[in-house]
């Protein structure tokens, strides 16, 4: 076994699917071992198979295995880890988690449990970012409690509005309202919607732009106070708030506008005390104004674009920076080469979105130049219904984006997934669209090409 | 609970080994079980039958703390397309409850008691104290038949079925998984 003079000699992952796999590959780059934890249904996915060491931490159900904070820490504590990587979803965003993390002298690879619990209430953070400089589109400034109150709110901000849940993400508990007359059922049923989702029925208003770009800036921050920006993701092809694909650099943002929006995010974060990677996500309007939307605070999905235009590997410094190194590198580093795009690939009916669950009877991975796929599945795999579809993600890099759709386009060609549906067909549709092609994309985009397409618009 | 077809996994021979009928251990079947020792990369096996008990340890370099599988990995270059299910794979992560769960899957005829969580499996409610249950114990579905601690917690576990204890899978002391079989129980 080789010399390992890191820090952290073995990390365990709290998580399942494609990114327990890719944070292993880091690892196994960096020597350092890993252990997983899975679900009994998750026993034959490629993070248990890949690991190091593995246990099984309790049924199917999310809330009693990868959920379930006692049997994750007592994993930890039997395998003697030194940190745990949280993935996204499930704990990486529970700033209690990362409490008891820390109380068990356990690192959690992750910002400080109190900035976690800062930008996870959405008020909270958004105030927070104002007041650290960032714009912020008008709103209101706390959680509206009744109708009167949402009433004069909207009157002052302008139609249309957007009612969003405090504690929210992934579009649930949002509703956008168009008129006065359609207001107080808006903010009951998203309040309802966020209570069952969220536990939490706490709801508020901001004006609604529209046709808007979901810009987002990955900034990497050391411990001592240090903080770079890896520039933008464009992210704004989305279907009900769940991003489909993503590319980088984004078609519209000048050098001048990278500089402007990354400095911001930057001296927000450094006010915050930021650490580890992190996402501050943003509003572009058509006039180039951006607006704060809400920090993510873990790795996230479409990390790859960023990490291919860039050449960083964002888990490796996560690790790095919790490890306690200082960053090392300055903004002068950054270098944007080429553009990425990536594809997410679902277990879902490309024409309905109907989950699809299934045996995997067939399997081929694209390859050849440029091209990267991040997934835990393989021929004979078996999709189960109980986690999130997304099974792959296909990443092309190129010089330039027009070489970058040629390539996504051949990439999806050669990645064959039998015996589920998968939307593979619909990506291969987006890449041969006329606005998409154009660069010509905004969150409303799904909108227009499922209505182009013959489908019920059930994008928004 | 789930026992997987784990066939490539080399643990399955232990229970092969304690099935036969006589109550001794010949030189050869010792031969043969220190080469399964060496030959796999394990780092202490030890053998249970009633009327005898042998233990091999073997000062491994590896450092395993395990008796079960140490991983021997694939060469890194293994296209994913070609690492098949697990089930086939030659190896895979050193995962607690393989080695009981393999031994369990052949004793089919028995009632198995699981570990409903993950921990470290006690025999005794103290170093000192006597097991909860030995072989040929009788247990009710009421009777703790040994602790798992969790994040320091002692978690007593019930039989939740009434038999004769014949078979332990698990060593005190050592690691247990989420369904990983404790107890064989005959009703």
């Amino acid at each position: 076994m080789a010399f390992n003079p890191r820090k952290f000699k073995k990390i365990l992952i709290a998580n399942r699917g494609e990114i327990a796999c890719r944070i292993i590959w880091t690892c196994k780059e960096m020597g350092i071992k890993t252990v997983a934890v899975h679900s009994d249904v998750d026993r034959d996915s490629l993070h248990v198979r890949f690991a190091d060491e593995a246990a099984c931490i309790g049924p199917a159900p999310s809330a009693q295995s990868y959920l379930n904070i006692p049997a994750i820490i007592s994993t930890a504590e039997i395998f003697n880890v030194d940190a745990i990587h949280p993935g996204y979803g499930f704990l990486a965003e529970s700033p209690y988690f990362a409490e008891i993390c820390e109380a068990c002298n356990i690192k959690f690879i992750g910002p400080p449990a109190n900035v976690i619990r800062l930008m996870g209430d959405k008020i909270e953070a958004r105030r927070t970012m104002h007041e650290a400089g960032l714009p912020i589109v008008p709103g209101s400034p706390g959680e509206v409690t009744s109708e009167e109150e949402g009433i004069k709110l909207a009157r002052e901000i302008g139609y249309p509005v957007i009612v969003k849940a405090s504690a929210g993400g992934g579009g649930r508990g949002m509703r956008i309202v168009r008129s006065e007359q359609e207001l107080g059922k808006a903010l009951e049923t998203a309040s309802t919607e966020a209570a069952a989702a969220f536990n939490d029925g706490s709801v508020y208003i901001e004006r609604y732009i529209e046709q808007p770009r979901h810009i987002e800036i990955q900034v990497l921050a050391d411990e001592f106070g240090e903080c770079i920006h890896l520039g933008e993701r464009e992210c704004s092809i989305q279907r009900r708030h769940q991003k489909l694909m993503e590319e980088a650099p984004s078609t519209v943002l000048t050098p001048e506008m990278r500089k402007r929006m990354g400095d911001a995010a930057v001296a927000a974060c450094k006010k915050l005390g930021y650490s580890s990677a992190g996402t501050v996500e943003f509003l572009l309007d058509v006039h180039g104004n951006f607006y704060f939307m809400e920090m993510n605070t873990r790795i996230q999905v479409e990390h790859p674009v960023t990490e291919m235009v860039t050449l960083a590997d964002i888990v490796r410094n996560q690790i790095r920076i919790a490890e306690g190194e200082p960053l090392g590198y300055s903004q002068d580093d950054l270098l944007i080469v080429g553009h990425a795009i990536e594809c997410r690939i679902n277990a879902e009916n490309p024409e309905t979105f109907a989950p699809s669950p299934g045996t995997i009877s067939a399997f081929n991975l694209p390859g050849g130049p440029g091209v990267r796929v991040d997934t835990f599945v393989y021929s004979g795999y078996q999709v189960t219904p109980f986690y999130d579809s997304l099974i792959a993600k296909v990443i092309v890099h190129a010089r330039t984006r027009e070489l970058a759709i040629a390539r996504m386009k051949r990439a999806l060609e050669a990645m064959v997934i039998e015996g589920i549906k998968t939307t593979i067909p619909l990506h291969q549709k987006i890449m041969d669209d006329p606005r998409f092609r154009a660069g010509d994309i905004g969150t409303d985009f799904m909108e227009y090409f499922l209505a182009r397409n013959g489908k019920k618009a059930a994008a928004s | 609970m789930s026992a997987p077809k784990e066939q490539g996994e080399t643990p399955n021979r232990r229970p092969r080994a304690a099935q036969r009928p006589a109550p001794s251990v010949n030189m050869e079947e010792l031969r043969e079980l220190i080469a399964l020792l060496r030959d796999n990369g394990l780092a202490e096996l030890e053998l249970e039958n009633e009327g005898f008990r042998v233990r091999l340890r073997r000062e491994s370099s590896a450092g395993s703390s395990y008796v079960a599988d140490v991983p021997q990995h694939a060469p890194a270059s293994a296209p994913v397309p070609a690492a098949p299910a697990p089930a086939a794979a030659p190896s895979g992560p050193t995962h607690p409850g393989t080695h009981a769960s393999t031994e369990a899957s052949q004793d089919q005829d028995l009632h198995i008691i699981p570990s409903p969580i993950v921990g470290t499996f006690y025999r005794s409610p103290s170093p000192a104290a006597d097991p909860f249950v030995k072989i040929g114990s009788n247990v009710e579905p009421e009777s703790v038949v040994c602790i798992i601690e969790a994040m320091k917690l002692m978690n007593e576990i019930q039989a939740e079925a009434s038999g004769e204890v014949v078979k332990i899978y698990v060593e005190n002391g050592q690691p247990v998984e989420y369904g990983q079989p404790l107890f064989g129980i005959r009703s």
